[in-house]
């Protein structure tokens, strides 16, 4: 058992038995009270679903919160269960099960949840009674939680198709699922964020000079999108529908903290008026760098790749359906009931700012809305500056038992041993989780600088850290500016998540003459510190060596 | 006029014995500059470009980490970095706000040649420093025989 | 005084800067460039140090031009470096009225004498006292901007590199996103279009300064130009060529739908 301490003198202990995987890319932040109460059941039962669902063999997946950090862990499936996930795996690829939840998604489940959405949506919270008030809440509260099982439990759906062609199309092609996931984007006709009601607005405002007009406008956002909503005819009422629709939305994230659409008007009208100038070329780029990996598949199996790609195609909106229909939706009306009832407390003197209460846990909501005993502002407010200043860069990535090898593969039944990997393989890309056998050992980005260098990675987030580089060490940051511009004669090669081939690291790497890989995304999320890695700036890869 | 004012050099000891006409061709060297609270105003380990005088405000001295002084109104800091091209040898963090004077090297240089009373004290302010240092090296050298102050990290 | 002109006079990189000359270049030349005034070394250092008179002629300088205003050090003596001083200068982005630009002025001293610029010029071999001049202009509110490098830097080929994203350019030159990537060649035919990932836009906020807003989801791998835009880039590029000559590093942005240059510098190494 590990139980580590870190120097922001925070305590992580594990949760529980087992080994338990930091998330830091869905919960970069520590979360709030509310959620750390609200999701873990919520999760496990979605996962648990999902799991019986598709013949995993596991027994869903547990989440905990550590310090407001959100650590996974896969549960351990009873032995008797075994036999029945087999036969239930193979059932999976013959009759293309996904396409059953992708119905039931579709028929029954999306529209009774965006029925139930509405449904709260359409009371007013200001105007209900403390005691109507506190009802909503835990209704509110319900809803989210069902609607957090929800998106959970059509995961699979979304995540298999996915991960069955990145397989094959890995083994056939020998390329890297990070690059053939460029494949999976945009098949889509509608690409994230964009709906019905969104295509519907760009075609009424396209053809309304006053709404065109209004657009472009420099007024206060906030009023532009007041005035667009006011406006008669099509145009109006299109605004309305697609801001009824994603108003309440988080823009990022799913915590009860993160801003609605309708919160940040400046972000909202920017997006619209880009979207309605229509710039979209993306798709015609993906049609070539599918062809250009169809050339490289052997043609015995190109058929096969045709039909899986079909069924990526088929279920790929899923991915980003099954949470904005879902929870998505849900925290967003979540937070405007508890701004609301945030609104109450401050009005009868309990606390001193509405937004307060959104570190509160829901009985504490309850009860500061009601009267009794709850937290006071200044505990509200302790808790609010620990989210905020802390991240999950101070988290350990594991705790608990080290992680143990998934189950070897060739002593599976196929079907089961395919259905593991494909999800173990979008499962890893999304939760970072331990059951993806690592032979991923390699990162890409923009090959900013020539050259081929060999040194230990050091994680260095800003100036405070520099003095930990030593000469011949790899830089591995978020990005740099001039301050870095000190270290360059240390290093022996710079790796960044960010950046283009024209950003400052890119540029000084060049001048310095080492080895430069910018773009990475994930490169300080999956190097540790210390590791020995291979940066080759003439393709632009970073390799950990083990 | 630009540069300092005169009444922010007369308290500092480094100038206190020139008279009011060279206090003055000195106050125009320098320039304003302030931090915030929490700024790091100079970094143990960084070259060095200028010499500080503090006017308002408070600051702490660390290295290493560990604190080894505080600065007040008055005080002077960045002088050694100068004077031998070598890097800074303490950290210095804004306790408060802070409003600085400042001079760089260009102007301290000149100025600390061409004036031997300058010279002096800051002779006289280093030697008391070597001094200091001198002492707790010696007695962290002897065996303790009690709890220390000052031990090592 | 002829030590703090509008940009269209800036002629002296002796007294302004290559920055503040490259500018007056363009706009001799007809490119469009946010109006502006150059500041010389010794009028930046004079505001710096209080100096009375300078901050009056300074402050009556810059009245004319539009609010909020970008603050930009434009260095005298970088060109005889072997190194580009990528990032090294400061810039203070929506100063928001005349009065703020003398503190500014004070702060661009102060960043290009620092502890970490001194060591780095002793380290690029320059051990003179830094000589800073500065740029003030209207500071744009564009929808997407950023770098465009007029031969490709690193394969050294005969073609445009654009790097884009949205809102202040200074997203993609501080490398805070990973941006649109496109390559033109010298044609104009669009060799390559691909999405980055860009989560975050710097943009203007009304009381002064700037913020790092979340870009919404669906916009962070949607391509923030067009081919219209990339057009326009195109002929951008062959205009800095025209004017400056060959590997140029051009910082761009789109305003209004009009575009803009902020900045052509010669590219140091390929």
């Amino acid at each position: 058992m590990t139980n580590q301490e870190t120097s922001s003198e925070l305590f992580f202990e594990p949760p529980g038995p087992g080994t338990w995987t930091l998330d830091p890319v869905h919960f970069p932040r520590p979360v709030t009270r509310y959620w750390t109460e609200t999701h873990p059941a919520a999760f496990l039962r979605g996962t648990q679903n999902m799991a019986s669902y598709y013949g995993m063999l596991i027994d869903g997946l547990g989440t905990a919160y550590v310090n407001g950090f959100a650590y996974n862990s896969m549960r351990h499936l009873d032995e008797e269960q075994v036999p029945l996930r087999f036969g239930r795996a193979a059932e999976v690829f013959q009759n293309k099960l996904w396409r059953e939840q992708l119905r039931e998604w579709d028929e029954v489940r999306k529209p009774a949840s965006i029925a139930a959405h509405r449904d709260l949506q359409a009371v007013d919270p200001d105007a209900l009674s403390d005691e109507d008030l506190v009802a909503y809440l835990r209704r509110c509260r319900d809803h989210h939680s069902a609607m957090i099982t929800q998106h959970m439990s059509f995961t699979g759906a979304a995540t298999l198709p996915v991960g069955d062609f990145l397989a094959h199309v890995g083994d056939w092609t020998g390329l890297a699922p990070a690059e053939l996931l460029g494949l999976t984007r945009g098949s889509a006709p509608v690409s994230a964020g964009a709906s019905a009601q969104l295509e519907r607005l760009i075609a009424a405002i396209g053809q309304d000079p006053s709404a065109l007009a209004l657009l472009e406008s420099n007024d206060d956002p906030g009023g532009v999108l007041a005035s667009l909503r006011s406006l008669p005819g099509d145009a109006g009422s299109a605004v309305s529908d697609y801001l009824d629709l994603v108003g309440f939305r988080p823009l990022d994230g799913f915590d009860i903290s993160e801003p609605s659409a309708l919160e940040l008007p400046d972000s909202l009208l920017r997006s619209i008026r880009v979207t309605v100038s229509g710039r979209d070329l993306a798709g015609s780029d993906v049609n070539d760098l599918i062809s250009g990996v169809r050339a490289k598949v052997p043609p015995e199996h190109r058929d096969q790749f045709d039909e899986l790609l079909a069924e990526v195609r088929l279920t790929y909106r899923l991915r980003d359906e099954r949470g904005v229909y879902s929870d998505i939706w849900a925290s967003g009306l979540m937070r405007r009931a508890v701004l609301a009832a945030g609104r109450r407390a401050v009005a009868a003197g309990r606390i001193e700012d509405a937004g307060q209460l959104i570190d509160a846990g829901l009985e504490e909501m309850c009860s500061l809305v009601s009267g009794t005993a709850g937290p006071t502002a200044r505990e509200l407010a302790d808790r609010s500056q620990y989210r905020a200043t802390h991240s999950a860069k101070d988290a350990p990535a594991l705790l608990g038992d080290p992680p143990s090898p998934p189950p070897d593969p060739s002593k599976l039944p196929p079907a089961a041993a395919r259905l593991m990997r494909a999800m173990g393989i979008s499962l890893g890309a999304i939760f970072g989780s331990s059951e993806v056998e690592h032979e991923e050992h390699l990162l890409r980005g923009l090959a900013a600088s020539r050259g081929v260098y060999e040194g230990p990675a050091r994680r260095v987030a800003g100036p405070a850290e520099f003095d930990r580089i030593v000469q011949g060490d790899v830089l591995v940051t978020e990005s740099t500016t001039e301050a870095f511009n000190i270290l360059l004669p240390l290093l022996g090669a710079i790796v960044t998540d960010n950046g283009g081939l024209l950003s400052h690291s890119a540029i000084v790497a060049r001048e310095y003459g080492i080895p430069g890989v910018v773009g990475t995304r994930d490169a300080t999320e999956l190097i540790a510190d210390g590791t020995r890695v291979r940066v080759d700036g003439d393709v632009g890869e970073v390799t950990v060596l083990v | 006029m630009p540069g300092a004012p005169v009444e922010a050099l007369q308290g500092v000891p480094l100038f206190a014995e020139l008279d009011r006409h060279e206090v003055e061709q000195i106050a125009r060297l320098f320039k304003e500059r302030r931090f915030n609270q929490g700024e790091t105003v100079i970094r143990e380990g960084s070259g060095g470009a200028a010499f500080f005088l503090i006017d308002s405000g408070r600051a702490k001295v660390t290295l290493g980490g560990k604190e080894l002084a505080r600065l007040e109104e008055g005080d002077y800091f960045g002088e050694i970095a100068l004077i031998d091209g070598g890097p800074r040898s303490a950290t210095i963090i804004a306790e408060s706000d802070l409003v600085c004077f400042g001079l760089t090297y260009w102007d301290f240089g000149p100025l600390v040649q061409d004036n031997g009373l300058i010279a002096w004290k800051l002779l006289q302010s280093m030697a008391r420093e070597l001094r200091t240092a001198q002492q707790s090296l010696v007695f962290m050298a002897a065996p303790s025989t009690g709890p220390a102050e000052g031990a090592q990290s | 005084m002829n030590d703090a002109v509008v940009l269209a006079e800036a002629s002296d990189t002796g007294l302004f800067g290559s920055k503040a000359v490259g500018l007056g270049d363009a706009i001799r030349k007809g490119i469009p460039v946010p109006p502006g005034v150059a500041l010389s070394a010794a009028v930046v250092e004079g505001a710096a140090a209080g100096d009375e008179d300078v901050i009056r002629n300074v402050t009556a300088l810059v009245a004319p031009l539009q609010t909020p205003l970008a603050v930009r050090s434009s260095a005298v003596d970088e060109d005889g470096a072997d190194a580009s001083f990528a990032g090294q200068h400061l810039t203070l982005l929506n100063v928001t009225s005349a009065a703020e630009v003398i503190p500014a002025l004070a702060e661009v001293w102060w960043s290009a004498n620092s502890d970490s610029a001194i060591t780095y010029r002793q380290r690029v071999g320059l051990f003179t006292r830094p000589l800073v001049g500065v740029v003030v202009q209207t500071l744009l509110d564009p929808d997407s901007a950023g770098v465009m490098f007029t031969r490709n830097p690193v394969s050294g080929a005969d073609e445009r590199v654009i790097e884009a994203s949205w809102g202040l350019g200074e997203a993609v030159v501080a490398g805070l996103v990973i941006p649109d990537h496109y390559r033109i060649d010298r044609s104009g035919e669009v060799l390559e279009r691909k999405p980055g990932r860009k989560r975050v836009a710097i943009r203007p906020v009304p009381t002064g300064g700037t913020v790092e807003e979340k870009v919404p989801v669906e916009l962070t791998e949607k391509l923030c130009l067009d081919d219209d835009q990339l057009e326009e880039l195109h002929e951008l590029a062959l205009r800095c060529e025209q004017v400056y000559g060959p590997a140029r590093d051009v910082e761009w942005a789109f305003a209004a739908g009009k575009l803009y240059l902020l900045q052509c510098r010669a590219v140091t190494r390929a």
